[in-house]
């Protein structure tokens, strides 16, 4: 550390307010600077501790978590945990857009500000945050600028300005180093260890104060730094007027803006304005190594938070700190070897002996007194990659990387103040044993109908789907909104907890206290919204999939929406729904009667409708064609009394004077399915589409099509159709049998191989040949072969010449 | 005297930078080694030396990873192997003669692996004249650079490791796992120890990968680093500027140095290796080996041509020749590939920068 500045270095750079930066245990207040997650920090914070013995420590944070101190620093709280903060932006006090705006404040082990609050709680003093509440952030941020850049997800802990610092560019140059990190662990985490608070103190005041003179005070101003920094101000003197002697933790960034406001005695209040708490509000929730380190791309802390989390664990049980990183790192490898040998990578004895070889001398030669992460990576790199550096060899990396990340969860002791829903959600995995504290991606094997449990997880696993948490997605299983796999009996799920899934589950908060109050409240919201049938009963099948039976208002709306709808396919979509609802009702132990009556009701509406979709367009006949297959097969199981009214409404569509011949096709057959003797009238039909102009021939192929969807078995009784069908097909000139072609591709989808082969064998024999005669063609002369290679490698020759010529 | 050879070694070449750098070393060094580790960082990364007369500068002679050259450095004060293996045309030799220089003295030490590499070209050999004459004595024995290596404890420099029978190659395990060299037929006083110092680069292409694979055994006892090519556009340019330069100064080619030339053909070989222009549009990548070191050549080819017929200046006709020839050497593919670089985004650089490479793009019509 020493070298990197000089000292006057300091005092040039923060002129007169660098008194109040000085490290002064005999004065009321001590400014500490710190970067998020940094275990060095850490480390110097709960020694200034000692030797400040504050009144109070205030740290940098949104004030309108103040409540949720306690939570964090509760023992049973296990870290990674994080402070989700979220605003209603309903007032348009952000901005015209009223958007909904949230955030993050990842606590680790590593965290200096988790540990000076918890360093609080021990010594009975009072701690608090006193950054400018979340929605007052966002008033005083300007779009795009700070949390209201365009991002998925955001962190409070942002340390872009950090980063992103020409002036760490050139200490790097100056200093032989590759990058920010390898810079920050060498001379900060590494090389700080060694330093006395003082003077760690100082080091990062003058980094931070270089780095901040970077900035523009627009900049600073557009993004609410300086809005917040008036804030926290005001709050450091509100402290020091009640003669407390404190203790501030903040990111380094804002300790000169501070020490220059305190200076100045000048500090302008911010207008606060009155929230309540459905539009503005904190939770604790649990958090994730791998998101704060996600969380990495967008700056907010350090890289591998379980490694650092771990220097910082070790340091509080008393390791000692000059020898802290060398055993981590040695860990770190050995862990490193024993998962590449379980992946099938041969790692030695000698090659984890190599590697840590190489480390000591990397850190050696780069002067650092011990080995960190980029001697670790470095031994790995040469020792236990062989051969080429691929994506395959490079793997151990990989792994090491993993490793470093770590994959643990938190967890929030005191529930007291856990959304309501997040301890339903822990409550309900914990009853169906699914393994939720760790975010390595889960399967749940459910088997549907083998006992209550089955079936009661299925419906958990649907209703935090319902919730769009994205826990858990269904890989397998029978899928009835699509009316896919039906018959399927097992369910496989794969579930991972994320932070997003308890954003998620706060987000739902006001929808119910439970995820099954929840789950209710959103399906019965959602029926009053819909107003299509399809929609209505997609809820009415999410509702059998979560089992939440519909209310007798519900399925009153339900019944409404059926009967005002009155779109034709979007009740066809219905019926299909509402019947697979009734077909497995039993099965599922789901009892709804309004199913059946919405099934009855679409029917109702669908008959009368049907003849006027004789003269579909092209494009929306084959979905006529399914909604009149589905019609009819209902009216041979649930609703046979409608048959013969179904066979009315056909009778008037093939009376109909313009026709769709794909529907037209349909209809014929499935009145001939209804009364087989109406087979001549079927092949009348034909009969007039050959011997029509050379248009409605073509139509010919369509109709073929709608039939045999409806009654393929009409060509497999007799040859009379495979006749007209050959008919048909060789009477085109080969363009127009192009433009034929995918309609009867379709139409012979509709049988099975062996029949498509067996219709095959009947063509052959009308043409007098067998089928393999067709297959494998006819036998052609050696000699003659030869003579036509040939030929045509001369012709080729010749031409080639000409073109040359 | 140094300027009469085509290539001086290494030790020659830098000889007043390793002198001042050994002088001024306080750093702590591995057994016989002339430099300590930091002093052979700064020699092949360059830096500054505190001498008794002030600071010297020390320039860098190798561009890109500086963490594999500070691997391979300690990976050599260590027990294990240095393997450099990369693409052809990455400067693996050239690091791994900089580090023979900089650690033993000497770069020359040297076993060029061929197909036709023998056992006896790794270990020893005999002067079958005094073995006939005098029986198998120390005298009658011609060490190998190997041999060498481990009497003196020095480097011994493998190149081209993969190109030798798989078999030959495994004649190094015994080598560099005991340290010791067996030769039967000098009896007793045939064991030769390897004294402290000594240590094995290899270098192997990744292009002839497959044609000897390496035996896991060997491979056990070395730590393997991968050259990448240079991956920054403007580190490139600097790079055949400065090569080209030395080269032309050592040809007495006194040609001015034309940096938007070097520009040109540093972009070109980039884009044309990555297989994507600056501007995203995909390109296809020809099978030749597409190396820095080519583009040096093209370009040093450039100059001499300007030099020696024309009017000392770069001509850009001459340069989009020479690019032929070293692009379309294996794949005739590799012509068509060339052509529709050109078309594409050689004109769509010629519309949006012009300069040259609105001249480079009327070139064109030669590539045929």
């Amino acid at each position: 550390m020493e070298g990197i500045f000089k000292d006057s270095l300091f005092a040039e750079i923060t002129g007169e307010a660098g008194e109040l930066l000085k490290y002064d245990t005999s004065g009321d207040l001590l400014l500490f600077p710190v970067r998020h997650h940094s275990p060095v920090c850490s480390y110097q914070i709960l020694r200034a501790v000692e030797e400040f013995s504050p009144t109070a420590i205030l740290v940098e944070g949104p004030e309108n978590a103040n409540g949720l101190i306690p939570v964090l620093t509760d023992e049973r709280t296990e870290l990674p945990a994080a402070f989700y903060y979220f605003y209603k932006d309903k007032k348009k006090l952000v901005s015209e857009d009223a958007e909904d705006y949230k955030c993050y404040y990842p606590f680790l082990y590593s965290s200096p500000e988790f540990n000076a609050l918890a360093a609080a709680a021990a010594k009975g003093i009072r701690a608090a945050f006193i950054d400018l509440p979340y929605c007052e952030i966002l008033i005083n941020t300007a779009k795009g600028k700070g949390l209201r850049t365009e991002k998925e997800k955001h962190s409070y802990t942002d340390d872009t300005r950090l980063i992103r610092s020409k002036f760490y560019k050139k200490l790097c140059e100056k200093t032989g180093i590759r990058n920010f990190e390898e810079f920050w662990e060498k001379y900060f985490e590494i090389e700080g260890l060694k330093l006395t608070p003082a003077e760690f103190c100082k080091n990062m005041h003058t980094y931070c104060v270089l780095t901040r003179a970077q900035e523009k005070d627009s900049e600073l101003e557009a993004d609410g730094t300086l809005a917040r920094e008036r804030h926290m101000a005001l709050r450091i003197k509100e402290a020091l007027d009640k003669g407390e002697k404190v203790l501030v933790v903040t990111g380094g960034l804002h300790s000169l803006g501070l020490a220059k406001l305190l200076k100045s005695g000048k500090i302008k209040a911010e207008k606060l304005h009155k929230m309540t708490p459905d539009i503005q509000g904190s939770f604790p929730t649990a958090y994730s190594y791998e998101a704060a380190d996600a969380l990495h791309g967008y700056a907010s802390g350090m890289r591998f938070p379980a490694f650092y989390d771990g220097i910082m664990k070790r340091i509080v049980n008393g390791a000692d700190p000059a020898n802290v990183y060398n055993d981590a790192t040695l860990e770190l490898l050995i862990k490193t070897a024993k998962e590449s040998s379980k992946k099938d990578i041969a790692i030695s004895i000698a090659d984890i002996t190599s590697a840590q070889t190489v480390m000591n001398g990397l850190a050696a030669l780069r002067n650092v007194s011990q080995c960190g992460i980029s001697e670790l990576a470095d031994g790995i790199t040469s020792a236990f990659i062989k051969g080429e550096k691929t994506i395959s060899s490079a793997m151990p990396l990989d792994i090491m990387r993993r490793l470093a990340t770590g994959d643990g969860i938190g967890h929030i002791g005191d529930k007291t103040h856990v959304p309501p829903l997040v301890a339903d959600f822990e409550k309900q995995c914990d009853i169906f044993k699914l393994k939720y504290a760790s975010v390595i991606p889960q399967e749940a094997d459910v088997p549907l109908f083998l006992g209550e449990r089955g079936l009661n997880l299925s419906r958990f696993m649907h209703r935090i789907t319902y919730l769009d948490t994205g826990f858990a997605t269904l890989t397998k299983g029978p899928d009835l909104k699509r009316g896919k796999d039906r018959s399927r009996v097992r369910e496989l799920w794969k579930y991972r907890r994320t932070p997003q899934v308890d954003a998620a589950l706060i987000d739902h908060t006001t929808d119910g206290f439970t995820i099954e109050e929840a789950c209710t409240n959103l399906a019965a919201r959602a029926l009053t919204e819909h107003r299509r049938c399809q929609d209505a009963a997609q809820t009415a099948i999410d509702c059998f999939l979560m089992g939440i039976p519909l209310t007798g208002h519900q399925k009153e709306l339900l019944y409404d929406i059926v009967s005002e709808d009155g779109d034709f396919f979007s009740i066809g979509e219905g019926l299909r729904c509402f019947a697979r609802l009734c077909d497995l009702q039993k099965l599922y132990e789901f009892e709804d009667s309004s199913s059946f009556a919405c099934l009855e009701k679409c029917m109702s509406r669908l008959i009368p409708a049907l003849p006027s979709m004789a003269n579909s367009p092209e494009e929306t006949a084959s979905d006529v064609v399914d909604v009149m297959r589905r019609m009819y097969s209902l009216t041979g199981s649930m609703l046979e009394n409608w048959r013969d009214t179904l066979e009315g409404a056909l009778l008037t569509l093939v009376g109909s004077k313009d026709k769709n011949p794909e529907v037209y096709g349909a209809a014929m057959g499935l009145l001939y399915a209804l009364e087989p003797s109406r087979r001549s009238a079927a092949e009348d039909a034909m009969r007039g589409f050959l011997q029509g102009s050379e248009k409605v021939r073509m139509q010919g192929a369509d109709y073929l099509k709608g039939l045999f969807c409806t009654a393929g078995d009409i060509v497999l009784a007799d040859d009379s159709f495979l006749y007209m069908t050959d008919e048909l097909i060789t009477g085109f000139e080969r363009e127009d049998y192009l433009e034929i072609l995918p309609s009867m591709r379709l139409a012979f989808s509709y049988f099975t191989p062996s029949e498509i082969q067996s219709i095959a064998k009947a063509v052959a024999g009308i043409h007098g040949v067998k089928d393999k005669d067709i297959i494998y063609g006819d036998t052609i002369d050696e000699g003659l072969f030869e003579f036509g290679k040939k030929l045509d490698s001369l012709i080729t020759a010749r031409l080639n010449g000409g073109e040359m010529q | 005297m140094e300027q009469n050879y085509i290539k001086p070694p290494v030790e020659i070449r830098y000889a007043d930078e390793l002198k001042t750098l050994r002088d001024n070393d306080n750093g702590k060094k591995p057994e016989n080694w002339l430099l300590s580790p930091k002093a052979v960082r700064t020699f092949i990364l360059g830096g500054e030396v505190d001498t008794p007369e002030g600071k010297v500068k020390i320039p860098r002679k190798f561009y890109g990873n500086d963490a594999l050259v500070e691997r391979c450095i300690i990976t050599l004060a260590g027990s294990r192997g240095l393997m450099l293996v990369g693409e052809p045309g990455t400067a693996k030799t050239m690091l791994s003669e900089l580090l023979s220089a900089a650690c033993c003295g000497v770069s020359t030490n040297t076993v060029q692996g061929t197909a036709g590499t023998t056992e006896d070209m790794i270990k020893y050999s005999w002067n079958y004249a005094l073995l006939l004459a005098k029986g198998p004595c120390r005298e009658a024995l011609v060490p190998s650079p190997l041999l060498v290596g481990m009497e003196k404890g020095i480097f011994a420099r493998f190149e081209e490791i993969t190109r030798t029978p798989a078999e030959i190659q495994d004649s190094l395990i015994s080598v560099m796992s005991d340290q010791i060299l067996n030769i039967p037929e000098l009896g007793d006083e045939g064991l030769v120890q390897a004294k402290r110092g000594f240590n094995i680069i290899g270098t192997a292409n990744t292009r002839d990968k497959g044609v000897n694979e390496m035996s896991g055994a060997l491979k056990r006892r070395f730590n393997f680093e991968t050259v990448e090519p240079v991956s920054d556009v403007s580190l490139e340019k600097e790079i055949i500027i400065r090569e080209a330069e030395n080269m032309a100064k050592a040809g007495h080619i006194d040609c001015p140095v034309d940096t938007d030339v070097a520009e040109l053909l540093a972009v070109t070989y980039h884009e044309l290796r990555e297989g994507k222009t600056s501007e995203g549009t995909v390109v296809e990548k020809p099978a030749a080996v597409m190396s820095t070191a080519e583009a040096v050549s093209v370009y040093y080819q450039t100059i001499s041509h300007a030099w020696y017929y024309g009017d000392g200046t770069a001509d850009l006709g001459i340069l989009t020749e020479n690019l032929l020839g070293a692009v379309c050497k294996e794949n005739k593919d590799d012509l068509e590939k060339l052509k529709a670089y050109f078309r594409t985004a050689v004109k769509e650089k010629a519309k949006k920068v012009g300069g040259a490479w609105k001249e480079y793009s009327k070139t064109a019509s030669l590539l045929r």
